[in-house]
């Protein structure tokens, strides 16, 4: 008993703003405001932008965790500190820092721009950015534990087979860390869905472009409160949706 | 064909200096207590591990030498080794554990598969192909592991204690099958092992390592008769005791107390080596030829096949083997004063 009433009141902490959701959604305009063109267009961007920023993660961010996972160097310690900083700091702090950097006037931004003529901030690529930002640290550290509690001796067996660094990788160690990698993937792409202080900051809030559906239900609570609370739920199911397919995986072995 | 390896590397409380020399055709058995540096010096034959010093060389091929700082990655190494766990790919099936070392060193996809289900044939796993190895047993995975090891046609073959992870009873089994396809290799086999059963029915000659260093190696008769180690004498089932020979009448005065006669014993540092076999008991002091005699006590017994190993305490304390109606006559479960009686025929003595 002493374990359960807070129990109880922590569960529904979570659970009554949720309840708040469902009570007050314009049931009756839920199906115009889910079809509405910038509803659409918002949830089009956020899938796209979500997508690419997990596909990038995984691209820069597995090989990044390998690293971490398996060589030693002066200075590993505090790399990783730096690149997992995004976990930790304010999103919004992430855009700035981005901005500063990328931005028109930022000095990788500027070298950008004269060289190859590319202007990431207020963009969809800037959005991207943004999001793989944010997100991506959770990929490398879930695929950097999943590399670090493999067995490293069917990496050797497979060497004595004659299989080269590259085919012992794709062949033996991604397979092997599947579930990590998956989980990873998952996580990364579940928060990059829900960036909103770095891709704001940084990306701005321009409908169609930039305007990922975190951003449309901020602004819409301005507007119309109702088409909001439809976006909000909207965003909840696909959240509840991972986390219930991820329970096995990754909460339940936690 | 041959191997040539002096090897020396230290690795936490290891301090391993060994060196080794397999010829042409050869199995090699090499027998070592946990922690001896078995597993580490076939790892440094695999390129595994680096030397700190020494080389190893494969047909005059220099895989590794740490004066030069040449080294062959085990990639690159005509080699196939069967892991004491085996170490099959989990997500891969039996056919494509078997087909992996073929793709990895070039071979077709289609002259890949062809061949990995002769392999699987070959070690009586034909129909067991599309298994994935969690799915088979520890014999049946111990035959994909040789498959694998076997399909790429290495020259040196290096086994794991292949029969550490198996049951006794499939054990006898396996051993004949492993015997046979170890004798259709042709190329260097070193078998680690702490099994000497094990090393005899499928090593030719041995090499016993001890704390990092080869303390005795020739045919499993040189060692199981003039055994170097405590360790050996206990692996062979054999007494053995260390003494000095001072004077040139035969007689070795033991460090462990008391002194044996024996044959053309040479002087100077050597070891006694008694068979239990050749230990007689009796509770009435022996007259007659036996010439050495000497009182103890009958510490602890042990029923091995049908022979009783007794434990005489004594000086020196020693090994019997007797029948078990030897037991029940003598009354050696009462204990009491036993005498012990060996003949000078019977003690092997040779150099330490």
């Amino acid at each position: 008993m002493l374990l359960a009433i807070p129990a109880a009141i922590g569960a529904a902490f979570f659970i009554l703003p949720l309840v708040g959701l469902l009570l007050r959604a314009p049931w009756g305009d839920a199906l115009r405001d889910l079809a509405a063109p910038e509803t659409l267009e918002a949830l089009r961007l956020s899938l796209v932008a979500s997508l690419s920023a997990t596909a990038l993660s995984l691209v820069l961010g597995v090989p990044l965790a390998w690293i971490y996972a398996r060589l030693e160097f002066p200075g590993r310690t505090l790399l990783r500190a730096l690149t997992t900083l995004p976990m930790v700091l304010p999103p919004v702090v992430g855009g700035l820092a981005l901005l500063l950097a990328f931005g028109r006037r930022g000095f990788a931004g500027a070298w950008l721009s004269a060289g190859l003529g590319l202007t990431l901030p207020f963009t969809t690529a800037g959005v991207v950015m943004a999001e793989t930002f944010v997100a991506m640290p959770f990929l490398v550290l879930t695929v950097e534990s999943g590399l670090r509690s493999m067995d490293t001796r069917y990496e050797e067996a497979a060497r004595t087979l004659g299989a080269g660094r590259w085919t012992v990788f794709r062949r033996v160690t991604l397979p092997l860390i599947g579930p990590s990698l998956f989980a990873g993937a998952v996580l990364c792409w579940a928060r990059a869905l829900g960036e909103f202080g770095a891709t704001i900051t940084f990306a701005g809030n321009f409908p169609g472009r930039t305007q990922t559906m975190p951003l449309g239900v901020y602004l819409l609570l301005e507007t119309n409160p109702g088409a909001s609370i439809v976006l909000s739920l909207l965003l909840l199911l696909v959240s509840l949706a991972v986390l219930v397919g991820l329970r096995d995986r990754w909460l339940g072995s936690a | 064909m041959s191997l040539e390896a002096g090897v020396r590397l230290r690795l936490g409380s290891l301090d391993l200096e060994a060196s080794l020399a397999v010829e042409e055709g050869e199995v090699v058995a090499l027998l070592g207590p946990n922690g001896a540096g078995k597993t580490t010096l076939l790892r440094v034959l695999a390129g595994l591990q680096p030397l700190a010093g020494g080389r190893v060389l494969l047909d005059g091929r220099v895989l590794e030498d740490a004066a030069t700082g040449a080294y062959v990655p085990p990639e690159r190494r005509p080699i196939g080794v069967v892991f004491q766990d085996y170490l099959l790919f989990p997500h891969l099936s039996a056919l494509e554990n078997v087909e992996f070392g073929l793709r990895s060193r070039g071979t077709p996809r289609a002259q890949a598969r062809e061949e990995a289900r002769r392999w699987l044939g070959e070690v009586g796993l034909g129909g067991h192909g599309g298994a994935r190895p969690a799915h088979l047993s520890g014999g049946q995975r111990q035959r994909v592991a040789l498959a694998r090891a076997l399909a790429t046609s290495p020259r040196l073959l290096l086994l794991d204690e292949p029969m550490a992870a198996l049951d006794a009873s499939t054990r006898a089994q396996l051993r004949r099958d492993l015997r046979r396809l170890l004798a259709g290799f042709r190329g260097v086999r070193l078998l680690v092992t702490h099994d000497p059963l094990e090393a005899v029915t499928l090593g030719g000659r041995m090499v016993v390592l001890e704390a990092g260093r080869v303390v005795q190696a020739g045919s499993a008769r040189e060692i199981t008769e003039r055994p170097r180690s405590r360790y050996v004498a206990d692996l062979v089932g054999t007494n053995l005791l260390r003494g000095r020979v001072t004077g040139r009448d035969g007689l070795v005065e033991l460090e462990a107390g008391g002194r044996l006669r024996a044959l053309g014993a040479p002087s100077g540092e050597v070891f006694a080596s008694v068979h239990p076999r050749a230990v007689a008991l009796y509770r009435e002091r022996p007259a007659g030829t036996p010439r050495n005699v000497w009182s103890g006590r009958p510490e602890s017994m042990e029923l091995l096949g049908d022979r009783v190993r007794v434990r005489v305490a004594g000086s020196p304390s020693i090994v019997a083997e007797v029948t078990p109606a030897a037991v029940q006559e003598l009354r050696l479960g009462e204990g009491g004063e036993v005498w012990v009686s060996v003949k000078a025929t019977e003690v092997e003595v040779y150099p330490a």
